[in-house]
């Protein structure tokens, strides 16, 4: 498990390289020589990926030398905590099916409750009059003075 | 004089107005909030920017700018919880004063007092400082520029608060990130993965409001679970600071400006390290010394006066060398440069007026700060008591909102979401935001003054380090870089 900051940084380290590299080979495929018109326009990115790989190369290296020190360091991703902003992530994925589902008020409406929700308030009056008074706002700002057209329902458009 | 003629003309606007007044007020209420940044009000607000027509939506940025740094002494003095890195030290002596003492109106208006002066001395600086170096950077050409872009990069190792290899890591993502699209120098379309989205590059709005402002608002969330928030019911009367006061903080109010505009100037440092330099400095030279701790009104102003000081200062590389000092001066370098103004010293020759709308839309806005400061203080008390259950929803409805209204397109929301995403486990990995969004920004200044001066020499890289001013810039770069190596090394010694 990724509970600490060695292992985080082995695993951020060999994406790193695996990035370099990708990048690397996706620069490949233009040209990169040198002409009148300077280098060819795969030389930057090329070089870019070879540093992103040698920088995580550095990070391992620094990782391998100073493993015990960094292993004290905890990085919290399995926590309550953790895994109620994971139900966050869930939830907005969730608004962005249901904003072309349903369109942008309706799912905009049941995010913020489901956001309260998740925060353990459950008060109703609070929680519907924060949603109505935020969806009359962004509805006043951006629908009518800003003319900004939101995402409206696959249903209706 | 005809281009402050014309400058003041943008500003007086109504409208353009009342932005820079918008500004500050949702910049000090953004501030005063606990758990919401700087860079967080500047990135959600980003989008909201372009509605208006010319400098408004950039003063409107401004105002946030100056705002959220003063707004964040308030909760400072009142809670004990900063609002922003920068107020960090306002609350060694202001919430002191505020329980102590029981001067919470006092800390207030000291604070107030010394932010606005602070901000407004580093204006005048800027004013009178900014058009002589763009002179100078005049004669820079390409070669200088890609140094001087470089050199820019290199202020990540100070904006790393983690890990200096991530914070480079970070840099060279988001310098790759600014080649998608159409190649400026050839016109070759790079890494766009056959989509149309991407042929105008990565889109830099929703990555902006995505890893400052979603990212942040997923971190408040863990957050929430393990901080238990206090609330403040003082009775806040006296506002106004007595001569006495006046008298007593004038000269560390001088110091504090001084050394808050300098550190303002130097990139990679920012309102925190100002703060805690300019609090030591007060301590030092003061007959109070021994009171600092204890609620001594030098201690508040040398901080208060000392961070906002580095607003003006901040903006002397921006606007002459195109250089961002920290992630809040390259969101506004990116804000500026979305209005078609490209930082650098051509812009003091190309787009004189809207420099000076800049420096005198600084000034108003310290001004309008302290206006508020001092009439609104009331209003900004209570915003501090605002639950985070019901603002973080607001938050995350007005970072989709924000992101989609840019470009009325829902990819920006799926890219802003997705950027967040990833945001919130690179924070916890130690990885800098600000690295990436410099990265991001100077790309497109690096690539091409490097292909640039390539082209002028021919292929021969001589040129990079036979030009006395490309080498300077290159070397302090190298410097920069290993300035956490160096200053171990030096502390050994």
């Amino acid at each position: 498990m990724m509970n600490n900051m060695t292992i985080c940084n082995y695993i951020v380290g060999v994406v790193g390289m695996v990035l370099g590299a990708l990048i690397m080979s996706a620069a490949a495929a233009f040209p990169m020589q040198f002409t009148e018109n300077g280098p060819g326009p795969g030389f930057w990115p090329f070089s870019l990926g070879c540093a992103l790989a040698v920088a995580a190369l550095v990070l391992l290296a620094f990782t391998f030398m100073k493993r015990a020190d960094l292993a004290q360091q905890k990085v919290n991703l399995t926590t309550t905590a953790n895994k109620r902003v994971y139900i966050m992530m869930g939830l907005v994925v969730l608004f962005c099916v249901f904003i072309n589902l349903l369109g942008f008020y309706p799912a905009a409406a049941l995010l913020i409750i489901a956001t309260m929700k998740l925060m353990d308030y459950h008060d109703k009056k609070g929680i519907i009059l924060t949603t109505v008074l935020t969806l009359a706002f962004i509805y006043l700002v951006f629908g009518v003075l800003l003319h900004t057209k939101m995402p409206q329902s696959i249903f209706l458009s | 004089m005809a281009d402050i003629i014309s400058a003041l003309n943008m500003i007086m606007v109504p409208v353009n107005l009342l932005g820079l007044v918008m500004g500050v007020l949702v910049g000090i209420a953004f501030g005063c909030m606990p758990g919401l940044s700087v860079n967080m009000g500047l990135a959600l607000l980003f989008p909201l920017a372009f509605t208006f027509h010319g400098i408004g939506g950039i003063l409107m940025l401004l105002g946030i700018y100056c705002g959220a740094i003063y707004g964040g002494s308030i909760s400072a003095i009142l809670l004990k919880t900063p609002g922003t890195p920068a107020s960090v030290a306002t609350t060694l002596d202001g919430y002191p004063m505020a329980t102590k003492l029981r001067q919470p109106g006092r800390a207030l208006g000291l604070s107030t007092m010394a932010s606005t002066f602070g901000g407004v001395f580093s204006t005048i600086c800027l004013i009178l400082l900014a058009p002589q170096l763009a002179k100078v950077a005049l004669q820079f050409s390409k070669p200088e520029y890609f140094a001087l872009a470089i050199f820019g990069l290199s202020i990540i190792t100070s904006v790393s608060s983690g890990s200096v290899v991530k914070g480079i890591m970070g840099g060279l993502i988001g310098l790759f990130l600014a080649t998608v699209g159409i190649d400026a120098m050839t016109g070759t379309i790079r890494f766009t993965l056959d989509t149309t989205y991407l042929l105008g590059g990565v889109s830099f709005i929703p990555i902006l409001i995505g890893v400052f402002a979603f990212a942040q608002v997923l971190g408040s969330i863990e957050e929430y679970y393990h901080n238990e928030r206090s609330e403040q019911h003082m009775v806040i009367d006296r506002l106004l600071p007595s001569l006495a006061d006046v008298k007593r903080v004038f000269t560390t109010l001088l110091r504090s400006s001084f050394i808050g505009t300098f550190i303002g100037c130097v990139p990679g440092t920012g309102g925190d390290i100002a703060s805690f330099v300019s609090y030591d400095q007060a301590k030092r030279w003061s007959k109070h010394g021994s009171n600092f701790g204890n609620g001594e009104p030098e201690g508040i102003c040398a901080s208060e006066a000392g961070n906002n000081a580095v607003s003006g200062g901040a903006f002397i590389p921006v606007l002459t060398l195109g250089i961002p000092g920290d992630g809040a001066t390259a969101i506004m370098m990116g804000a500026l440069m979305v209005q078609g103004l490209q930082p650098g010293p051509l812009l003091f020759v190309e787009k004189a007026p809207d420099v000076y709308a800049i420096f005198i839309g600084l000034l108003l806005a310290n001004l309008i700060m302290g206006i508020m400061g001092f009439s609104l203080i009331r209003l900004f008390t209570k915003v501090v008591n605002v639950p985070v259950h019901i603002l973080l929803p607001i938050i995350v409805m007005m970072t989709f909102v924000g992101t989609y209204s840019y470009n009325n397109s829902l990819n920006d929301v799926y890219l802003m979401v997705a950027s967040g995403f990833l945001g919130y486990f690179l924070n916890k990995l130690g990885f800098s935001m600000s690295a990436i969004i410099i990265g991001i920004i100077l790309g497109g200044m690096a690539e091409q003054n490097f292909v640039g001066s390539l082209i002028m020499s021919d292929g021969n890289f001589n040129i990079f380090y036979t030009r006395p001013l490309c080498l300077f810039f290159l070397v302090a770069a190298v410097l920069s870089l290993l300035s956490p190596v160096l200053g171990k090394l030096f502390k050994k010694a």
